[in-house]
């Protein structure tokens, strides 16, 4: 500023009166731009906290969102009738945009969409909990006894969670789905059955861990049974690094789900958000801009996995804020 | 009635790949009742191996452990499971000894339903063992984190004396705790041992409290076995 100033002394007169408006301007404009920055400052450390700093602050809001939007889908799923406004395979006149009636319109064969949606909610979620509760389960049982055995169950247990781990899922899946009748209880199945090793993994390195504890060692020593030592000295040591990650298994459960639905593997007797997503796509919704047929399954698919997966994660930093460790 | 340890050897890592790593060789030595034998040496000697395999919580690589004329690797089940009860460790960090997500009277009440003791003389059990300890009923409603280190080694001594052992290996037994402290364990330990006549194992790095405690002391140094009275 002040050399400029100098600069327009040295000119003639005309020149600095008209610069010297112009710098005025430039003055005031740029005190507003100071201002609109200190503004922006200030809101963004009031309401989006991007300091790294607050992460865990953050981290605390984000779970507690999480757990809002997952109540919500629990609840859309537990009582659909309460928030459908009709029966799911009820027939209006099909392809209808949305209206006061159909809030979200209606579909090739005339049922309304809103109603599928909320309906579909619990198949969606049964899929990701029942098929995460099995490989929970399975992940569980095996890491324990591999990480406390050790020695040669250890490796056999070990080589063959490698095994499972290489296989690529989601082909595997797909030629099951070609030779198997179509039904949800074999889709929960399968992805539970696949999709235990990472959980198997970690309970086995926290087995391990918690097996050279005092209490465990102790317990040993007393003559108390392999089998109660698991599940009273090692298991309720184990829950808070399973929750999260039952939890991520569930969210996972639940895209894989929506993935092979849309490819056609899914069973059409029971509307799952991903079947609904299929349908759009193989009925002409995407064609005919219908977004109102693809698009809420898709958000929610979404939001539902993501309000899982924040839960997970809460669950996680909670744990390393109470106990000063990862979690993992 | 003793226990006895014939020419132990342990080797660590060893496999198809390698030979492995001798910790100790050829070490033999006798518990008696009623006396404490102190081990002492310099660390990563092996003298908490020693300890565990004493405890048959690990096998030895070579050599037999007696207890009362017979070897623990031929034995019953149900020999066994006396010499189980009989022989007991003790461990260095009390903050671990018991289970962190449990009362403290869940642990306590575990041992007596594995001695398959009934519910009010479990009662009277857990009150009496209190006593000798020298702590307030009030503990067992607390989690393990709630309670000091002395208090913990205390009860987790508490919780061994509720199995009637006839020896007990101290895995450094007072080396996480404060010099005050440490004196109370150490006469604790000696006023049972002056009452129910048992046996320790006292492995420490710490000669003072060796010679506080017992008569005979053994160096475990370079993998062998050096025994003083």
């Amino acid at each position: 500023m002040m050399q400029e100033e100098a600069y327009i002394g040295e000119n003639t007169t005309q020149e600095s009166k008209i610069r010297k408006s112009t710098i005025q301007e430039s003055i005031i404009q740029e005190s507003t731009i100071q201002e609109n920055t200190r503004q922006w400052n200030d809101f963004r450390s009031l309401n989006l906290d991007l300091d790294i700093r607050k992460y865990g602050k953050n981290l605390k809001r984000f779970n507690r969102g999480g757990l809002f939007l997952f109540t919500f889908f629990l609840i859309l799923a537990l009582i659909p009738a309460l928030f459908a406004p009709y029966s799911p395979t009820e027939r209006f006149i099909p392809y209808e945009a949305p209206s006061t009636a159909h809030l979200l319109g209606t579909n090739d064969i005339g049922n309304d969409i809103l109603s599928e949606l909320v309906y579909g909610a619990r198949i969606s979620m049964m899929v990701g909990f029942a098929s995460a509760c099995i490989s929970t389960l399975i992940g569980l049982m095996i890491g324990l006894l591999s990480g406390y055995f050790r020695g040669t169950l250890d490796e056999l247990l070990m080589g063959f969670t490698d095994v499972v781990l290489i296989i690529p899922k989601i082909p595997l899946i797909i030629i099951l789905g070609a030779f198997l009748r179509p039904s949800i209880w074999i889709l929960i199945l399968v992805l539970g059955l696949l999709s235990w090793e990472s959980i198997a993994r970690i309970v086995r390195s926290k087995t391990l861990q918690i097996r050279e504890a005092g209490y465990v060692k102790s317990a040993r020593c007393m003559g108390f049974s392999p089998f109660h030592i698991m599940v009273s000295d090692i298991f309720p040591n184990l829950v808070h690094v399973l929750l999260p990650k039952f939890m991520l298994a569930t969210a996972s459960a639940m895209i894989s789900e929506a993935s092979l639905s849309f490819l056609g593997l899914g069973d059409i007797s029971m509307k799952s958000w991903g079947i609904m997503l299929s349908f759009a796509f193989s009925r002409g919704g995407f064609i005919r801009e219908m977004w109102w047929w693809y698009l809420p399954p898709g958000v929610c698919i979404t939001l539902c996995v993501m309000s899982i997966a924040l839960i997970g994660f809460g669950f996680e930093g909670r744990e390393k804020e109470k106990r000063g460790v990862d979690a993992e | 009635m003793s226990l006895k340890a014939e020419n132990l050897s342990k080797t660590y890592g060893s496999g198809l790949l390698g030979k492995g790593k001798c910790i100790f060789r050829d070490v033999s030595f006798e518990l008696e009742p009623g006396q404490t034998c102190g081990l002492m040496g310099p660390s990563g000697e092996g003298k908490s191996t020693l300890g565990r395999i004493i405890a048959g919580l690990e096998s030895p690589t070579a050599g037999t452990i007696h207890f009362k004329d017979s070897p623990l690797s031929g034995m019953k089940k149900a020999e066994y499971a006396t010499f189980r009860r009989r022989v007991q460790m003790m461990f260095q960090d009390p903050t671990d000894a018991f289970n962190p997500r449990k009362r403290i009277e869940h642990s306590i009440s575990e041992v007596l339903k594995l001695l398959d003791t009934p519910g009010t003389e479990r009662i009277r059990r857990t009150k009496e063992m209190l006593k000798t300890i020298g702590l307030p009923e009030e503990v067992l409603a607390r989690y393990p984190a709630q309670l000091s280190g002395g208090q913990l080694q205390r009860l987790a001594l508490g919780r061994i004396l509720l199995l009637e052992p006839e020896y007990i290996v101290l895995d450094e037994p007072t080396s996480a705790l404060d010099v005050s402290v440490q004196a109370q364990i150490l006469h604790l330990l000696k006023k049972v041992q002056a009452e129910q006549g048992i046996g320790y194992l006292l492995i420490s790095h710490d000669e003072a409290v060796v010679r506080f405690m017992s008569g005979k002391m053994g160096m475990l140094e370079n993998g062998k076995l050096k025994v003083f009275e």
